[in-house]
């Protein structure tokens, strides 16, 4: 056979030309989303500008002008940032004057939190109502345990020394563990319509927790309340601000609650009458799961400012992480002025934990939202 | 119901004056350790460092009750209070002694419930401005801008300067030393006013330290000194005597270094404030080497002084009126003996 002997009839079509400039790669996306009209244009132009102007000089300041390596403020010989101070202060800044040979004690604790947190994650179906109610409820006991050391034979470590952004992440992670059941009998309370009395003291506690300011609930926990104990028994001030924020968290979410109650349709209560389930059960297995599902959102924006909020606890002198970095700016062989980096790494800091904690707050909110509304 | 109520109330106020016998120095021994109230972060006088070691001039004090209780400056706990929560901390118990750059006033003293026991700095408000103005003196202010850190007496005392001398001011208040030093650096205000002792350490963080001077004029008496709840006399002593021995200490010569020598070799003044003759201790019911103690953990009052604020620290601050009676300052502690 040759190749003579085969028609060559065969369709060739000619390469296709190009796509027009002006429609495809990066010059047609700027075209369609940078410059789409004299008012966008103008408006890019301004922010490259403006970028631009700024960019530059914050760069060299964060980066290549900074002073990384070192132990003193000696080692701050950049005209840049000098996280030198940072690195020195990053124990205290991180878990507080903790021992440094007991540290992990708070890494232990840490890890058992995100065990705790993502339970419903890595737990068996069958086993994770239960479970992992009690996981919640004995975590801030074996932590407070674990801190404190002298229950199981460690080193003691009174709550003096517990400080730095371990402790921010802790005090939250608690007073949210403890403040969400709590809120969810002050929402049941509020909704009651058989016992009026139950009925106005919730009211009242929700309406105070909520109306009244955060700094000024810390300060009648710290200043005020000592006055009301008998003198002799002082309780720690960390117990104080941790009831403090307890019942702060307990007051926001018996609000959100109510919000997820109102979502809930008639026909769920009345079914589940129809079955003949008691009050508890019908609250506790028909309508709380659909409320918290309803309020998923809610109730991590609330965790969320609750995290943030703890650094509110610098101003009555726990040694949290602002007020940490604070006491290590004053002290006179750091007197250079670095309020700059340690505020900035702070904020750093937080917003790394919240984009991540909205990061899961995101799945869940995916995982949950099973009617495809 | 109101009975119980009634009945229950009593009991509480029965319980509160009952327990207010208890003696601060049982306590004190039985816990182990002094609990002193301190700043939570003051350049020089309490402040921690990198692995969380306290170290000033207040937190001397503290080191030193602890040394003539125990024999052992380390067992203080220490508890960072700020401005607002201190006289509460001291009147609920939660601190043995407040030594935290507290003014002596006599309203404080006579009104709050506690008693003052001694001065261990003796600063003034000044203040600072930079050498571009070209004022020599606080007279010269007429019509400047003042920044100012806010503190309890600070605003009221400018007032008061001010107007004495017929002078106009405008004053913006920051809360934080950072701010303050932001806003003086970048020509918010001609002036920065705050006691002296931290105007140095203000100056010291500002971008060109030489480029701004302290004004001589002091304009407040502030007197700083630790503070004890009123109605324990025999803490107050232990207290007031802890601090006094510290500036005995140097006027009669005795140092961490020489004091262990000086016990078999010393004067008759030294070996009485030492402890070899005499019961000054006892009566005071704690041990008679009390003072030895002190001395030998803390220091005497020259050196706690050079090593935070002094020479030996980065703040540099002359002795001034906190010198010896007899070397130009006002520092008189009385007799041991």
């Amino acid at each position: 056979m040759t190749a003579n002997s085969v028609p060559s009839k065969i369709f060739t079509p000619k390469a296709a030309r190009p796509a027009p400039v002006k429609t495809t790669g990066a010059v047609a996306w700027m075209r369609q989303n940078l410059f789409n009209g004299w008012f966008n244009t103008i408006l890019t132009l301004a922010i490259v500008v403006g970028v631009g102007s700024v960019l530059p000089a914050m760069l060299d300041w964060v980066f290549l002008s900074a002073s990384f390596s070192g132990a003193a403020q000696a080692d701050c010989t950049g005209t840049g940032a000098c996280w030198v101070f940072i690195n020195a202060w990053s124990q205290q800044l991180f878990y507080g004057t903790y021992p440094a040979e007991e540290i992990w004690r708070i890494n232990i604790c840490v890890v058992l939190m995100a065990g705790v947190l993502s339970a419903p994650v890595w737990l068996p179906h069958h086993l994770r109502n239960r479970v992992d109610i009690a996981l919640l409820l004995l975590f801030p006991l074996v932590a407070v345990v674990i801190m404190d050391g002298r229950l199981l034979g460690l080193q003691y470590v009174s709550t003096d020394h517990w400080g730095g952004f371990t402790f921010n992440v802790m005090l939250a992670a608690v007073s949210m563990i403890l403040g969400m059941p709590l809120g969810f009998l002050w929402a049941l309370g509020r909704r009651s319509t058989s016992m009026p009395m139950i009925r106005s003291i919730c009211v009242v506690l929700i309406e105070f927790f909520r109306g009244v300011p955060i700094l000024a609930l810390f300060f009648m926990g710290s200043v005020m309340l000592p006055l009301f104990f008998p003198e002799g028994t002082t309780v720690d001030k960390l117990l104080r601000v941790w009831i403090v924020l307890v019942l702060f968290m307990a007051g926001y979410m018996a609000e959100v609650y109510r919000g997820g109650f109102q979502a809930i349709p008639k026909g769920q209560y009345e079914a589940a009458d129809s079955l003949g389930l008691s009050y508890w059960q019908t609250t506790l297995l028909v309508i709380l799961p659909q409320v918290i599902k309803v309020s998923m959102p809610n109730i991590l924006a609330t965790a969320v400012m609750l995290f943030k909020n703890t650094t509110f606890l610098l101003i009555i002198g726990v040694p949290e992480v602002l007020n940490t970095a604070q006491s290590a700016l004053n002290n006179s062989a750091w007197l250079g002025g670095y309020a700059s980096e340690a505020y900035l790494f702070v904020g750093f800091v937080f917003w790394c934990c919240c984009f991540g904690m909205s990061m899961v707050s995101n799945h869940i909110e995916r995982k949950l939202d099973t009617t495809r509304r | 119901m109101l009975k119980k109520t009634a009945m229950l109330a009593i009991g509480l106020t029965a319980g509160v004056s009952l327990s207010a016998q208890a003696g601060t120095l049982e306590d004190v021994q039985k816990r182990g350790v002094v609990s002193c109230g301190v700043s939570t972060g003051l350049a020089g006088f309490s402040q921690k460092d990198e692995k969380g070691q306290w170290s000033g001039m207040d937190v001397d004090v503290c080191r030193a009750v602890a040394a003539a209780v125990f024999g052992d400056d380390t067992k203080v706990q220490y508890k960072p209070l700020t401005a607002k929560e201190r006289f509460t901390a001291l009147q609920s118990g939660e601190v043995d002694i407040l030594s935290r750059n507290t003014t002596w006033t006599q309203s404080r003293d006579t009104s709050l419930g506690l008693n003052f026991v001694g001065v261990n700095y003796y600063d003034g408000q000044g203040f600072m401005v930079s050498k571009k103005l070209g004022v020599k003196s606080a007279l010269e202010l007429d019509g400047a801008t003042v920044c100012i850190q806010a503190g309890t007496t600070t605003e009221l005392n400018l007032a008061d300067y001010f107007r004495a001398n017929g002078l106009k001011y405008t004053a913006i208040t920051f809360d934080t030393s950072d701010q303050t030093r932001a806003a003086f650096e970048s020509g918010r205000c001609d002036v920065l006013t705050s006691d002296q002792s931290q105007l140095y350490a203000l100056r010291i963080g500002l971008q060109k330290p030489d480029e701004a001077i302290v004004l001589p004029e002091v304009i407040s008496k502030e007197p700083l000194g630790p503070a004890v709840r009123q109605g324990d006399d025999v803490w107050f002593n232990i207290a007031k005597w802890s601090l006094a021995a510290m500036i005995e200490a140097e006027s009669l010569g005795i140092t961490s270094k020489n004091a262990a020598d000086l016990v078999a070799s010393g004067t008759p003044d030294q070996k009485r404030f030492l402890g070899v003759e005499g019961d000054f201790g006892k009566n005071m019911g704690i041990s008679n080497d009390w003072a030895k103690n002190i001395t030998l953990k803390v220091g005497n009052y020259g050196e706690s002084f050079e090593r935070n604020v002094g020479q030996g620290s980065p703040l540099k601050i002359a002795r001034g009126l906190n010198a010896q009676w007899n070397q130009g300052g006002i520092l008189y502690s009385w007799p041991i003996r």
